[in-house]
């Protein structure tokens, strides 16, 4: 009787971390503190960070084929890729309008049953998603003791940015697309028609 | 040997690097590929088949002797597209060549100059077609004065350029009053000026791009007709109504409210539930920098000043992360021509092009630079040659996307 493997039955769905507390520590002094004490950043695991997300929800196959629909709400991985390490920044209450607009607003109503899409208000503020742990290939990164100081530097350097700056770092952004085309274009035919002269 | 004879050596020699100057990611257009899954399409009508709608009936059986009803099959359709032709013409006086054909009297010669601005502006006129939604509207106009045109905004005055002929319609698009060439854009007055208004124009006609016909003219299909929630009208000539949720593209309604997190979240979630919650990795934020600014604004986001500001320690933090701006987890793309109010979720896996002509000199028996006539019959002392392209924009999967739209436009914009 050929030998049989039992692997194959186990299936992790979703994978989950902890943030080491050392390095909650370090970012949180770095970021320093919101109105209620708690940290403006923090690292969140992609798999264990849960939101919910209510409404009419398609599920399909590997293949994309629907099984089944249902209106309902369910807490979800809020960010992808789930397997990363995420950072995140604290937004106060009133980033996401007044209670009555994000009732407002969040509220779908599937088969007559009225479901709130975001779930409640998030009357403390909620964090958001400011970027995610991975190198500039979207490789993986660990959360070491390095990666642990880029990103304290990350939002030391950011607190220090007054928002002034931001304006001025979108333009820039569309001059350097508009300047790396000229360049680009000039280095094509620069030489095609220095030879046809 | 003719000077217009060794211009035209000249373009010949960089006939083949044309694709290389136009097919760089940096405009939306761009992003969305030449599809090699798709044949070379000719003059009829490219077809996709969609798998509409899910077939099967389940439910619960009484195996003794109960009736097992009947089933369904899956629904299938097919999209249709075909390509329309855009030129761009561009001419050089002799004066401007004689100036500038030797290094001693210029730094660069004219034919290059004009190879590298005529592919820019046209890339740019291509780009701002892919914005609209596929009838060649470029803005509506507001109120006039004199020949000044104050646009609507979005989008203003943002899809015209200085000098382009264009032509008004009425606001239905049945009527054309005729067309005038652009003499100044102001695109943060959102207004135009023109050199002669049409006969008729009046408050809330359209402008259209130059080379359109008739009523109801058909141009390139952009982001406002593939993504849209409409229930009325035709798709890649298939009846909305016949598909009315299959076709529309998830919404969140900005109210004239600025940009939220929430509003964000809303979006992505919405494509989330059609999808699957783990089907938005390939999600772009496309928008403009009005609403780039607006995120920004609002502080969640930090990559872009390290990556702006960051000055030599900029590329350690490049280790850290990709340094893309990102919008709830999901890229941001930003474009000058984007519309102002609106953040569209894009999953260009879905979109393609259907191309019959790449872009090339338009050429007659191996001739690419023709002679201009002057009013007497004689030759003009200038010569012509054209850039010409011919393609549609298709996107397979309407429901793969979501997008905000009638979003507050900061201050200051």
């Amino acid at each position: 009787m050929p030998p049989r493997t039992y692997l194959s039955l186990i299936e992790v769905t979703r994978e989950t971390h902890e943030t080491p507390a050392a390095v909650e520590e370090r970012v949180s002094r770095a970021g320093g503190t919101n109105r209620y004490g708690e940290p403006q950043f923090r690292v969140v695991w992609g798999g264990a960070r849960l939101a919910w997300i209510g409404g009419r929800w398609t599920d399909r196959d590997a293949s994309g084929n629907m099984i089944r629909e249902a209106v309902e709400l369910r807490r979800v991985p809020k960010y992808l890729p789930m397997d990363r390490w995420h950072v995140e920044r604290w937004m106060p209450p009133e980033s996401y309008g007044s209670p009555d607009e994000w009732q407002a607003q969040t509220t779908e109503v599937e088969d007559g049953i009225r479901i709130a899409a975001l779930g409640p208000y998030p009357s403390r503020g909620d964090y958001e998603h400011c970027f995610t742990l991975e190198s500039s290939a979207g490789e993986f990164i660990p959360l070491t003791a390095a990666a642990s100081d880029w990103i304290v530097r990350a939002v030391e350097w950011a607190r220090r940015q007054p928002r002034s700056n931001l304006r001025g770092a979108v333009a820039a952004c569309e001059a350097r697309r508009v300047r790396d085309w000229d360049r680009d274009v000039d280095a094509v035919l620069d030489e095609e028609f220095a030879g046809a002269e | 040997m003719q000077n217009a004879q060794s211009v035209a050596l000249q373009l010949e020699k960089v006939r083949d690097k044309l694709p290389l100057l136009y097919e760089r990611d940096d405009i939306l257009l761009t992003m969305i590929q030449q599809r090699g899954d798709v044949e070379r399409v000719s003059s009829r009508n490219m077809r996709l088949p969609l798998q509409i709608r899910p077939g099967g009936k389940a439910g619960l059986a009484n195996m003794d002797g109960g009736d097992l009803g009947r089933g369904s099959g899956t629904v299938y359709d097919v999209a249709q597209v075909s390509p329309v032709f855009f030129r761009h013409a561009v001419e050089i006086t002799k004066l401007v060549e004689y100036a500038s054909n030797a290094p001693e009297k210029a730094v660069e010669n004219a034919a290059k100059r004009e190879v590298k601005n005529a592919m820019a502006q046209f890339r740019a006129f291509l780009d701002k077609l892919v914005q609209t939604n596929g009838n060649g509207v470029l803005g509506s106009i507001a109120s006039i004065g004199a020949s000044t045109f104050t646009m609507t905004k979005p989008p203003g005055a943002m899809l015209v350029y200085y000098n382009q002929t264009i032509q008004v319609y009425d606001p239905t698009l049945t009527t054309n009053r005729g067309s005038c060439n652009v003499t100044a854009v102001d695109p943060f007055g959102s207004t135009i000026t023109v050199d002669a208004v049409p006969g008729g124009t009046t408050a809330n006609d359209v402008i259209v791009h130059d080379g359109l016909t008739g009523a109801q003219p058909v141009s390139l299909f952009g982001i406002l007709y593939h993504q849209s929630n409409a229930t009325t009208g035709t798709w890649l000539n298939l009846n909305r109504a016949t598909y009315p949720v299959e076709l529309a593209t998830p919404r969140v309604n900005g109210n004239n409210s600025a940009l939220t997190p929430g509003a964000v979240r809303l979006a992505i979630n919405k494509v989330r539930k059609a999808l699957g919650s783990n089907q938005v990795s390939k999600l772009i934020a496309y928008t403009s920098l009005e609403q780039e600014h607006q995120w920004e604004q609002l502080g969640v986001t930090i990559s872009q000043i390290i990556k702006e500001g960051a000055g030599g320690r900029a590329s350690d933090l490049d280790l850290l992360f990709t340094g893309e701006k990102s919008m709830a987890g999901v890229p941001i793309k930003s474009s000058i021509n984007a519309n102002q109010s609106r953040v569209d979720f894009l999953d260009l896996s879905h979109w393609g092009r259907a191309v019959m002509q790449d872009i090339d000199f338009y050429d007659v028996g191996g001739q690419t630079v023709f002679p201009i006539y002057g009013a007497s019959g004689g030759l003009a002392s200038a010569y012509i040659f054209y850039f010409v392209t011919g393609f549609q924009v298709w996107n397979e999967s309407p429901r793969s996307g979501a997008f905000i739209d009638n979003l507050a436009i900061p201050a200051g914009y």
